[in-house]
């Protein structure tokens, strides 16, 4: 600033006259280089000395900086009033110091310009050599990139990809396992399904194997645990597929799981777990086919959930039509499960001795053992409970017989599979089957009795033409004692069916196991359709059994069946009754009368007899109701034909029989008459008692002409009696089947009641010959007779010849009873006995109502009764005549001298006190005295008696 | 099985041999055929509770053999039916002659007011056939029976023949035209009808005191 001031102010001053000079400094100043040049020329040589002096004076500052400005440092020296002088000298001063400086300059260059060439020489040289080396430098570059193009880069390359492709393809081998791993479960599940377990289980494991290799992959950490997954769902799989032996045991397939389970090494895992499956099997069976007939029978009626319905209480909602279909599709399946349980032991008694190494393989498989053996047991427990729960949840009281025996027949043969499966006694089962058959039995033999009751209502006490060796054996309910019968040699040889005759072949098969029958078919409780071809076996034996039972139109009694026809046409008798003759003795023999009750009862106690040899364990009871069939069969007909017997006529009837149907009546009857209704409130009030039954009005009692009912009487004592006679046969059949303990009911039945049988023909036919007889007639007669006659008599009393007519009158009314009941001789002779002895009572009544005697008229008894005793021979065929003594002796004794009549009095107690007395007093030879002797023992004797 | 009941009637199946009266009720009372059935021995038994119009009625039933010999056992279960099947055998013409006999029998023997089915039986054997239904018809129709051809092996109008007879005593009891309490009429009241018919008659009869039931 200053210095522009400066120069301003010296511009403006000094305008005109300096201007140019200036001008010129500047320039100069500013171009020293050319001022140099210049100034050489111009400046002549100095003086050294002279020119070192100016170079010394050069100021200091010159020499400072290059950038040093020397014009400007020239300039701020001047002073403040510009003095052109000093200007001037300076200037000059100035020009010196520079002409000094630049021929310095021109000396110094002077000096050192040869070492500058040579200098600039080499500069030329070293860039020559440099030109040349960077040439070489191309050239091996260029060649550089060359070799290293072709030569090294391709073949690295290939080396690193010959490196790489190595790796690549393990790489690949390693994803193609993994592939294959991941394929494998596709795979499995093939092999699955066609139940190859073992080669499954050892795919699985060596796919494990496999992928543990691999486990350095991500992929195959995954790969592994599905692995893990699927060889549970093998297991699973295979547990499966042991549950299935259960319901069915297949040998190649239970092979294939056992190995299997080996394989994995839980062979004793496996038991255990089949022993369950075994258990649950039981239960889900039998809860699946009892649900099924539930919901089938409760289809109609409210969906009621029965699925969650506990066993037992689903048992109770089976229907009774559905109870044996059931019980039978029951059983058949728990055989089945039984069945697979026997063939697994079987399969393991076989297999594990084959493969038998190592020690550990023998602990297995005595564990195995074991474990299967205890099993039985505890699998036979469990049937039997399901069984046993199912029977007992149904009231069986009101099934068919036949249905009921079905049913036993199944639980016995369940009894005998579970006996051979594992020895068991079945408690459970066998309770059952008591419990069950009391209960149905009870009711059973309640309808029996009423049956028997109302069959005995209608009994018209027909007979029932039957063949005449007629026996139970004849009979279809007896058939099961054929058997028996034949191996005690009780069936005569030409009656011996075929069949009888194998059985004892087929026996041994029927004894044979169920678990050897029935192992690879078939059905223990399939039986049903067998039995109905047993059913026809029977039945065509039957055919024979309908001829035996009762003659068919071409058999041997072909005179039986004349008889009916002549009954219905009325064919002409007299010929018939030659030929009678001789056909009813046979017919006598032979003839068996029996009723249609008698066959009725027959029947059922032969049922009752096959339900003893199906149950055991109720045997004495139903064994007590068999007899109780016959003792209401022996009261009602003694109830019917003699009821009246009892209360007068004592001696006519046994005691013993008394006593034995004042028992029937306490044991057996109830007390009203009324109709028996069956009382289900109070069972134990009505069990085993049943009404008395009446008579039906069809049978005609009273009738002389049909000697009250003698035809009936017969039928119904004789058909007691036929009843009685089976009984006896079948006496040993009944010992063996009863317990030791029980013997004596069976021996007092027997000896008090089938015995006592035989003692009903007295009053039953008495009732008949005490009434077809007017024995009140002949007695009135008797008295108008005088028996005081002086002389003897040649011609008897004709009340004789009344009774005569009288008893042949009774033979012909019997010969009509004959036609229509062949009565046997055995009846027949009871029959006149007794009228006989009525007959010879009546005489003695009469001869003691004689008031007085005389020795003819003694003798005219004897006559009439000679007379008698005669014509009797004529009528009746009864030898000897009974009480003939008793007649005899009575009218001798007349004779007796005073001595011996008094021992005779004491011996013959079989006269009454009132015919003694008459005596006495008849006979005239006696002494006042003796004969009150006489009285006095009599009457002492009397009052003996009645005491 | 204790079943109550209303009614008891007393039936009776009659007819010549082999006509199937046995069969009929085998197939009445068990639902199944009898094979190879044989001829009867005197008579047999079977009982059964059935509904009629609503009411339930035992049946007493009594089959008779068929076979001459046994006639004078049968014939005295004639008395006292209420009801009466009259069988023969559609294939056997000397069954179907046999009939009058029969019916003889049964009008005198058993009661008046019996009512009688006419059954002709083996409908199932049409080939063997030696009646027509509409000669049995006319014949039913003379004698005044009620008629039904029936089959004891399939068991075709085995069940109706038993209703429509105790339908039609049913009916004739209703209208008054049978007395049950009648002597040998061959019904009985049942457990529970005889109760109610008990009190009925002690209270507004007890001037009777000598009922007999
Ligand atoms: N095809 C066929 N056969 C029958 C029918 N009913 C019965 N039978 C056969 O006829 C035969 C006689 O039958 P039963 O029932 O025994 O005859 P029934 O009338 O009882 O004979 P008796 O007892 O002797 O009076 C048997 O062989 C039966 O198989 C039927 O409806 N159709
Ligand atoms: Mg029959």
């Amino acid at each position: 600033m200053a210095l522009k001031l400066k120069l301003k102010s010296f511009i403006g001053s000094k305008q005109e006259s300096v201007q140019t000079p200036i001008e010129e400094t500047v320039t100069d100043i500013l171009t020293i280089g050319a001022a140099v040049t210049k100034n050489k020329v111009e400046i002549k040589p100095v003086n050294p000395h002279e020119e070192q002096e100016i170079i010394d004076g050069i100021e200091e500052n010159y020499y400072d900086n290059e950038s040093f400005d020397t014009s400007l440092h020239e300039l701020q020296k001047l002073p403040e009033q510009l003095d052109a002088d000093q200007i001037t000298e300076d200037c000059l001063r100035l020009r010196n110091q520079l002409q000094a400086v630049s021929k310095r300059v021109s000396e110094l260059i002077l000096q050192n310009h040869l070492a500058y060439a040579t200098e600039l020489q080499q500069v030329m040289d070293l860039q020559r050599t440099l030109q040349a080396a960077g040439l070489v430098c191309q050239t091996g570059r260029k060649h550089l990139s060359h070799a290293r193009k072709s030569f090294t880069v391709a073949s690295l390359g290939l080396l690193s990809n010959y490196r790489k492709r190595q790796q690549l393809i393990g790489l690949l081998k390693s994803l193609r396992t993994i592939k294959t791993l991941q394929r494998t479960d596709l795979r499995l599940r093939e092999m699955m399904e066609e139940e190859d377990y073992c080669g499954a289980i050892h795919l699985c494991q060596e796919c494990q194997k496999a992928a543990s290799t691999f486990k350095h992959y991500k992929c195959i950490s995954e790969l592994s645990s599905k692995l893990q997954d699927t060889l549970e769902m093998i297991e699973e799989q295979l547990d499966v597929a042991l549950s299935k032996t259960c319901s069915h045991f297949d040998h190649q397939h239970y092979s294939k799981v056992q190995q299997a389970y080996r394989q994995l090494g839980k062979t004793q895992m496996a038991i255990d777990q089949l022993l369950m499956h075994f258990t649950s099997a039981i239960h889900n069976t039998a809860f699946t086919i009892i649900l099924g007939y539930v919901e089938l029978t409760s289809a109609s009626s409210g969906a009621a959930n029965f699925q969650k319905r506990q066993y037992d209480d689903l048992c109770k909602h089976i229907t009774t039509e559905t109870f044996t279909p059931c019980l039978v599709d029951l059983c058949k399946a728990m055989w089945e499960i039984m069945k697979s349980y026997f063939k697994t032991i079987s399969w393991h008694a076989l297999n594990d001795q084959d493969s038998c190494d190592g020690d550990s393989e023998i602990f297995h498989q005595r564990y195995v053992g074991t474990k299967l053996d205890h099993g039985r047991s505890r699998i036979w427990e469990d049937v039997q409970q399901r069984v046993k729960k199912f029977v007992l949840a149904t009231d069986l009281s009101g099934f068919k017989f036949d249905e009921f025996i079905y049913i036993l027949d199944i639980i016995n043969r369940m009894i005998e599979v579970g006996e051979e499966f594992c020895a068991s006694k079945s408690e459970g089962l066998q309770d059952t089957l008591k419990l069950q058959s009391l209960n149905y039995f009870k009711t059973h033999h309640q309808i029996r009795l009423d049956e028997l009751r109302m069959f005995l209502e209608n009994e018209a006490w027909e007979m029932c033409p039957v063949r005449s060796n007629f026996n139970i054996l004849h009979l279809v309910e007896f058939r099961f004692m054929r058997k028996w019968a034949n191996s005690r040699h009780m069936i005569p040889e030409n009656e011996l069916t075929t069949e009888d005759k194998c059985e004892s072949l087929t026996t041994d098969q029927e004894s044979k196991s169920y678990f050897s029958c029935y192992l690879e078919e078939g059905n223990p409780f399939d039986k049903q359709f067998e039995e109905e071809e047993k059913e026809d076996v029977f039945s065509a034996l039957l055919e024979t059994d309908g001829e035996l039972l009762s003659d068919s139109d071409s058999d041997v009694a072909e005179d039986l069946k004349k008889d009916y026809i002549d009954e219905i046409t009325g064919e002409a008798h007299s010929y018939k009754h030659k030929r009678r003759s001789s056909s009813r003795t046979i017919l006598h023999k032979q003839t068996p009368l029996i009723t249609n009750t008698t066959l009725n009862v027959l029947r059922v106690m032969g049922k009752y007899l096959q339900m003893i040899s199906i149950l055991k364990p109720i045997a004495f009871d139903v064994l007590s109701s068999l007899t109780q069939l016959f003792d209401y069969y022996l009261y009602t007909v003694f109830s019917f034909f003699a009821p009246d017997a009892s209360s007068h006529n004592e001696q006519a009837v046994n005691p013993r029989l008394l006593n034995t149907l004042q028992r029937i009546r306490d044991n057996l009857l109830t007390n009203s008459s009324v109709m028996y209704v069956p009382n289900k409130k109070d069972p134990d009030a009505s069990t085993d008692k049943v009404a008395t039954a009446k008579m039906s009005s069809v049978v005609q009692l009273s009738d002389p002409k049909s000697l009250f009912g003698l035809a009936e009487r017969v039928v119904a004592t004789e058909s007691l009696l036929f009843l009685a006679k089976q009984l006896d046969y079948l006496q040993p059949y009944l010992e063996e089947l009863i317990p030791i303990t029980k013997k004596t009911f069976l021996s007092q039945f027997y000896s008090q009641t089938v015995k006592m049988a035989v003692e009903v023909r007295v009053p039953v036919y008495g009732v008949v010959s005490g009434l077809s007889v007017s024995y009140e007639s002949v007695l009135q007669q008797m008295s108008t007779v005088r028996w005081d006659v002086k002389e003897i008599m040649s011609q008897h009393n004709t009340y004789i010849d009344q009774l005569l007519k009288c008893f042949s009158d009774l033979r012909k009314k019997l010969e009509e009873v004959d036609k229509r009941v062949p009565l046997p001789k055995v009846v027949i002779n009871l029959f006149w006995e007794q009228c006989v002895k009525n007959a010879n009572r009546t005489f003695v009544e009469g001869f003691a109502n004689a008031k007085k005697c005389s020795n003819g008229g003694r003798a005219l008894m004897q006559l009439d009764f000679q007379q008698f005793l005669t014509k009797l021979d004529q009528i009746i065929e009864l030898r000897p005549i009974p009480d003939k003594e008793f007649v005899e002796a009575y009218i001798k004794a007349y004779y007796l001298p005073e001595s011996q009549l008094e021992t005779w009095i004491n011996d013959h107690k079989e006269y009454s006190s009132k015919q003694l007395l008459a005596l006495v007093n008849s006979v005239d030879h006696l002494s006042r005295k003796s004969r009150q002797k006489l009285t006095n023992i009599i009457e002492e004797t009397d009052k003996g008696r009645r005491l | 099985m204790s079943e109550s009941y209303e009614f008891l009637f007393k039936f009776l199946v009659i007819g010549s041999a082999g006509a199937g009266k046995s069969c009929i009720l085998h197939q009445f009372i068990e639902n199944k055929f009898k094979q190879d059935s044989n001829h009867t021995i005197g008579v047999e038994f079977g009982s059964k509770v059935v509904n009629v119009g609503g009411k339930a009625v035992k049946l007493q039933i009594w089959d008779t053999a068929g076979q001459e010999r046994f006639r004078s056992v049968t014939r005295s279960y004639y008395r006292g039916a209420a009801g009466a099947l009259l069988v023969y055998d559609i294939t056997s013409r000397e069954t179907y002659n046999a009939l009058t006999n029969w019916l003889t029998d049964a009008r005198t023997l058993a009661s008046p007011n019996i009512v009688i089915v006419l059954v002709g039986n083996k409908k199932d054997l049409e080939a063997e056939r030696e009646v027509t239904f509409m000669e049995a018809s006319r014949f039913a129709q003379e004698n005044e029976l009620m008629f039904l051809e029936t089959s004891a092996l399939t068991g075709e109008n085995v069940e109706e023949t038993f209703l429509k007879c105790a339908r039609s005593i049913l009916t004739k009891i209703e209208s008054g035209e049978l007395d049950p309490e009648r002597m040998g009429s061959g019904i009985q009241y049942g457990d529970a009808l005889r109760r109610m018919h008990r009190q009925e008659k002690l209270q507004p009869r007890t001037s009777r005191p000598d009922c007999a039931c």
